[in-house]
């Protein structure tokens, strides 16, 4: 840093004269003052030996001789630092280079110490290249994001990422369930009709030939040979040590979910804390760093410049609305709340009738699987198991349109409505899978009442559902299924012919009716969805997960495809780091949500008697103990302390106290940055004062 | 570039941005301020506007470029200039003067009606995406 400063005394010490022409014109004016000053000094600094920018060039560039520079550069630099990141110019890097390269020649081998410390630098830069380069689709990603938008860009890289996180789940079913299935001989086969079971039969009589419609049928429900297969729970033999990975794998895929999908929100919370932090310079970043220079072509630079507009016209807009709410009366105040409760009601009222469709849905299919007419037609028969389905997909595509009208009445600010519209749909999807299962729960216990007629002897509805859990599976599957069918028929059903048949119309309507943009808070959370699903099945269909990779990866390749022939760049932006901190959440709350069905599945509904690893016990939990106590005693003891209170209260007041001076520390984080800023305001105004006041003083000494 | 020019006048380095921006660029960066630049000043606006330039740098170009009249301020004209080129002159003229007001409040430091390098500095300093955003690609 001394040899910087004493250069740069030099180099002003050369151009007194740049300061002389001002000087006789009648004292230093504020400006010239100003730039004399440290920080702007190191601003200009342009490199060794040569002038700062901005100065005027006083001899000419060729008669600079290149020893001059080479001397300066070494006296500069006395570290072998990577000068490719200096501010020099042309010359001086030339230069530098080949005195540099004279000495090493001359030199020989450089110190040892320096020599590795390069080494290591460059490895682990190469490493992290490559680890980068590792991901797939890294390519097809960036392609995505230059022509589409980054909110685009995001949803390609969460289901990137959910692909990752259902790969591992399969591999560790595979592991966990599969693999010790076969290890102690193959299991047995479906269950014959007569057995003297108290609670019933399990009749999975298997057919010799089969029409083709059941076979369609049967694979699209999950009935017939694919009920007594490895997809379902009911497949698997009572063996304790299967019981045992079995019921561990399900954690396991938990933990490692969650371990997976923390870091990604946090590093998401990080971005957008930064990138909000900016309130205070929301217009002047978007004046002088929006614009990309690297952008070519006519129609990338129209886009941009609209991107450009559009943001500044939010941002007015949602100033005018704040000032509009701020000037209001009491009485304006009163009427907009009471619209507002109003809407909300309405929005409640609406989701109240979703989920109670659903729920009536679930009713009526199970009434009509009775009829005989229903059985003999296959086709309907697939209407009616998949009428939940339909249901659910039906009231999924009316009512988010309807909550975006309600939300534009609601007179807040655009950014608000937006979060307002997707904490509704997320209600939406989630609750009404939560209905799904309700209904399911309230069949397979007799609505909670143990002492129900047809629950007293099992503790479960026999009679109906001899093997709930494969049902619970079953319905999982039809979900995931029903899902990925209706993705492809949108696609070839609205896309593709809206793009072919409006590309045809000629005029600015067509062009108008047939530019479809990629919604892409929708996408995301029918992505969601999706992954909730496999979380709710994957302890009841094992191989759900497997299936769930093989559909994700189809649905990359064809978004991606349907992305690229029918959509158009899109015209609103979508802050990327914003959507990726809410998806995260709303991520993280289908996880938390999807354990609420497994887990009270464990605890307290009993195992079927007729299949399934855990045949015969109280509850699927009860193997655990069990298991235990065939542990060695010190383990024993250990493990039964972790669950006594005496082991959780103090965690628990332990975390608390944690995240209680986690908040502070962020409080008093906060208050100090305040402070700065203000401290950094009130230097400016010294310094500009002091600059003024040097003026007046030396024009006051030079008029005297 | 094919030739064996040694000075690029404006007209052929146009052909290669559709930049709004591409003559200030071509003013900021020449030897003489008019627009012609040699193979040293290409090769300085290269390397300015490259991955690895650091940010001081490239705020202070930043600034000469929107410092339309080089005045070493930019003031409420330069900002008018500065909106227009981005959105094409799509903006009425209410909304880029409330813009340039807002802009001002914003970063304006010393209070003096225009942002001089220090201001622009500042506030530069916490844009997240300066530094990918002023960059061209070879």
């Amino acid at each position: 840093m001394e040899e910087r400063s004493t250069c740069e005394s030099e180099v002003w010490g050369s151009s007194e004269g740049f300061l002389a022409p001002r000087e006789a014109r009648g004292g230093p004016s504020l400006s010239s003052v100003l730039n004399e000053l440290p920080s702007a000094a190191t601003l200009r600094y342009r490199g060794p030996g040569v002038l700062p920018w901005g100065a005027q060039e006083e001899e000419e560039e060729n008669g600079r001789s290149i020893q001059a520079f080479a001397e300066a550069a070494l006296k500069e630099l006395q570290e072998p630092h990577p000068f490719r990141e200096l501010p020099w110019p042309m010359q001086a890097r030339r230069a530098y280079r080949q005195s540099h390269a004279r000495d090493q020649m001359a030199h020989g081998s450089r110190s040892k110490g320096a020599h590795w410390a390069r080494w290591l630098r460059r490895s682990k830069e190469k490493m992290r290249e490559d680890l980068g380069n590792l991901q797939p689709w890294a390519w097809t990603l960036k392609r995505i994001g230059g022509q589409f938008g980054a909110g685009t860009e995001s949803y390609f890289s969460l289901l990137r990422f959910l692909l990752l996180l259902n790969v591992l789940a399969s591999v560790v079913n595979v592991c966990m369930m599969l693999l010790p299935t076969w290890l102690e001989g193959a299991p047995p086969g479906p269950p014959v009709s007569n057995s003297s079971s108290p609670c019933g039969s399990y009749n999975l009589h298997s057919q010799g030939l089969v029409t083709y419609p059941t076979q369609i049928f049967n694979l699209l429900t999950g009935k017939g040979y694919l009920e007594w297969s490895p997809l379902f729970y009911g497949f698997y033999p009572p063996r304790p040590l299967l019981a045992v990975t079995y019921l561990c794998s399900v954690f396991v895929i938990g933990l490692i979910c969650l371990l997976l999908i923390l870091p990604r929100s946090a590093s998401g919370l990080k971005q957008t804390l930064l990138a909000e932090s900016g309130a205070l310079t929301s217009y002047s970043h978007r004046v002088f760093s929006a614009w990309n220079f690297g952008l070519r072509g006519d129609v990338h630079v129209r886009l941009r410049q609209r991107i450009i507009l559009y943001e500044l016209q939010v941002e007015l807009e949602e100033a005018v609305v704040r000032g509009r709410a701020a000037v209001r009366t009491v009485g304006q105040h009163a009427a907009v709340w009471s619209v507002r409760m109003l809407l909300n009601l309405l929005v409640l009222a609406l989701l109240g009738a979703a989920f109670f469709g659903v729920y009536w849905a679930t009713g009526l299919t199970v009434e009509l699987q009775e009829m005989p007419v229903v059985q003999q037609t296959p086709l309907l028969k697939l209407g009616v198991d998949y009428l939940p389905s339909f249901f659910i997909f039906g009231v999924n595509f009316v009512l988010p349109p309807v909550f975006t009208l309600i939300a534009k009445l609601e007179g807040y600010t655009r950014s608000r409505q937006i979060v307002l519209i997707l904490l509704r749909t997320v209600f939406l999807r989630l609750a009404s899978l939560m209905f799904l299962l309700f209904s399911l729960w309230n069949k397979i216990t007799c609505g909670g009442n143990a002492e129900a007629q047809d629950c007293k002897t099992c503790g479960y509805n026999y009679k109906e559902l001899p093997c709930w859990e494969t049902r619970v599976g079953q319905e999982m599957y039809k979900l995931m299924l029903f899902d990925l069918l209706t993705g492809l028929a949108v696609m070839l059903l609205i896309k593709f012919p809206r793009k072919l048949l409006f590309g045809l119309c000629p005029g600015a309507l067509g062009r108008l009716a047939g530019t479809q943009e990629f919604q892409v808070p929708d996408e995301v959370l029918g992505l969601i969805y999706a992954q909730t699903v496999v979380w709710v099945g994957s302890f009841f269909c094992p191989l759900l997960p497997l299936l769930n990779t093989a559909k994700f990866l189809l649905l990359f390749y064809l978004k991606k495809f349907t992305l690229f022939s029918t959509c158009s760049p899109a015209s609103r932006t979508f802050r990327a780091s914003t959507v990726n901190f809410v998806f995260l959440l709303v991520l993280l709350l289908g996880l938390a949500i999807s354990a609420v069905p497994v887990l009270y599945s464990i605890f307290l509904i009993p195992p079927s008697e007729l299949c399934g690893p855990f045949r015969g016990q109280s509850s699927i939990w009860a193997l655990i103990p069990e298991s235990i106590s065939s542990l060695p005693e010190t383990t024993q003891n250990f493990l039964s302390f972790l669950g006594t209170q005496a082991f959780a209260v103090p965690l628990l007041l332990i975390s608390s106290i944690l995240m209680a001076y986690t908040v502070a520390l962020a409080h008093s984080y906060g208050r100090l940055i305040s402070e700065l800023k203000h401290q950094i305001e009130t230097e400016v105004q010294n310094k500009v004062f002091l600059a003024q006041r040097a003026v007046a003083l030396s024009s006051a000494n030079r008029a005297v | 570039m094919g030739n064996k020019q040694t000075v690029f006048t404006p007209e052929q380095l146009e052909a290669y941005q559709d930049n709004p921006f591409r003559q200030r660029i071509a003013q900021v960066f020449s030897e003489d301020g008019d627009g012609h630049m040699t193979l040293d000043n290409f090769l300085d606006m290269f390397s300015v506007m490259s991955e690895t330039a650091p940010r001081d740098l490239k705020a202070y170009y930043a600034f000469k470029i929107y410092d339309f009249n080089d005045d070493d301020y930019i003031c409420a004209w330069d900002l008018e200039q500065t909106l227009t080129k981005l959105t094409r002159g799509e903006l009425s003229a209410e909304e880029v003067s409330l813009v340039c007001e807002k802009v001002l409040d914003e970063a304006d430091g010393d209070h003096d009606g225009r942002l001089s390098l220090e201001d622009f500095q500042n506030m530069i300093l916490r844009a997240p995406d300066f530094l990918s955003t002023f960059h061209i690609r070879i």
